[in-house]
């Protein structure tokens, strides 16, 4: 789609921009946890690869845990509080499957249990969720009404429950 | 520490000569394999920031085929190779030595297909390398993967992004002239061993 803001690996974004749309393409293993506050129209979308911070690692939004404080200052920062936001986990698959070869750590599954785990420990509202399996995913996140639509790699599309719209 | 092997000049220059060794010997295995000529371009060994790493396939989102090994042994490490659908349904016509177009969609018999093409082309790799250089690897049995680009990758980026935001990546483009197949090889070394491999054998 035109016009998205690619979130790529290890990144975060957060728009006020009503005409903004948040995306994070291709996400395997990797989860994406998305925030929106639906009176302020304020939205944020965090692309993490994995589950913990390593010490020393430099850049805390590679990873779920640090990346997800990081994300609540950013958004405190423009004034949203945590209890206005509603929450999505999006991603999370085990990409790889073979006999012999499995995915030694299950990344996917630790990325998504991480994830549930920091919405948990922070207080916050999850009001959607499309994880684990084992295909990827893009998931976008529009800012105009809180929308968040994830598409398979078959061109399969599901737009997750929103409160707003409900 | 990261930084520290990634900009060291004997380190890559192993690697060069490794990639050199393998990826010629993997061509002729691919060659063989098909019957036809494999050309290759000259293997590189880069580091790129992660982020940057699904842009060389044209973007995160675009359906691909990766064909993935781990090798383990002295060198250790993850190999994908890496075709858009349509090169890759064509390239499974020339392996089943059927005409092309016969071959629709990723079904059993193509991603089998598939699969011993990557690991003939990944034994080659290796065997050479172990010839040239002493250093043997073992390749795991080939998965194929369906799916988007972005969410292969993720495969061998979680091994990279827990040392850094930066990967060592090892690259070759494998064509064959007549049917138009491009197929990408990368090899991230895993680098803590490659490190020890180095300085250990001097």
């Amino acid at each position: 789609m035109e016009g998205a803001i690619a979130v790529g690996l290890g990144e975060l974004a957060i728009s006020a921009r009503p005409e903004s749309v948040l995306a994070a393409f291709g996400l395997g293993s990797c989860v994406a946890l998305i925030a929106f506050d639906s009176t302020r129209k304020i939205g944020g979308l965090l692309h993490a690869l994995l589950p913990m911070h390593r010490n020393g690692d430099r850049n805390p939004t590679k990873f779920v845990d640090t990346g997800m404080i990081e994300m609540l200052a950013q958004l405190s920062a423009l004034g949203v509080r945590p209890k206005q936001l509603d929450w999505w986990i999006v991603g999370g698959a085990q990409m790889l499957t073979a006999p012999g070869l499995s995915d030694r750590f299950n990344i996917g599954a630790q990325n998504i249990a991480m994830a549930q785990a920091a919405v948990e420990r922070h207080q916050l509202r999850l009001v959607g969720q499309d994880t684990g399996g084992y295909q990827g995913r893009t998931v976008r996140l529009f800012v105009a009404d809180g929308s968040v639509v994830v598409r398979y790699v078959n061109g399969q599309q599901s737009v997750l429950p929103n409160p707003v719209g409900s | 520490m990261t930084a520290a092997i990634l900009a060291n000049k004997r380190l890559l220059a192993t690697l060069q000569l490794m990639a050199d060794a393998g990826i010629e010997s993997a061509a002729d295995g691919l060659s063989q394999m098909i019957g036809r000529r494999v050309i290759m371009t000259v293997p590189k060994v880069t580091t790129l920031p992660f982020c940057e790493v699904p842009a060389r396939v044209g973007g995160a989102e675009v359906p691909v085929v990766g064909i993935y090994l781990a090798c383990n042994g002295d060198l250790g490490g993850h190999i994908m190779l890496i075709l858009q659908q349509e090169e890759a349904l064509r390239l499974v016509d020339l392996l089943l030595d059927q005409p092309e177009g016969v071959a629709v969609e990723f079904d059993p018999l193509a991603r089998s297909a598939l699969a011993e093409a990557g690991n003939l082309a990944v034994s080659f790799f290796l065997n050479a390398i172990a010839t040239v250089m002493g250093i043997s690897s073992r390749p795991s049995p080939p998965a194929v993967i369906v799916d988007m680009a972005g969410a292969i990758l993720d495969i061998m980026l979680v091994v990279a992004g827990e040392f850094g935001d930066e990967v060592l990546l090892l690259e070759t483009m494998f064509r064959d002239a007549d049917r138009h197949i491009k197929l990408l090889f990368w090899m991230l070394p895993d680098l803590l061993p490659l490190q020890d491999l180095v300085w250990g054998r001097g």
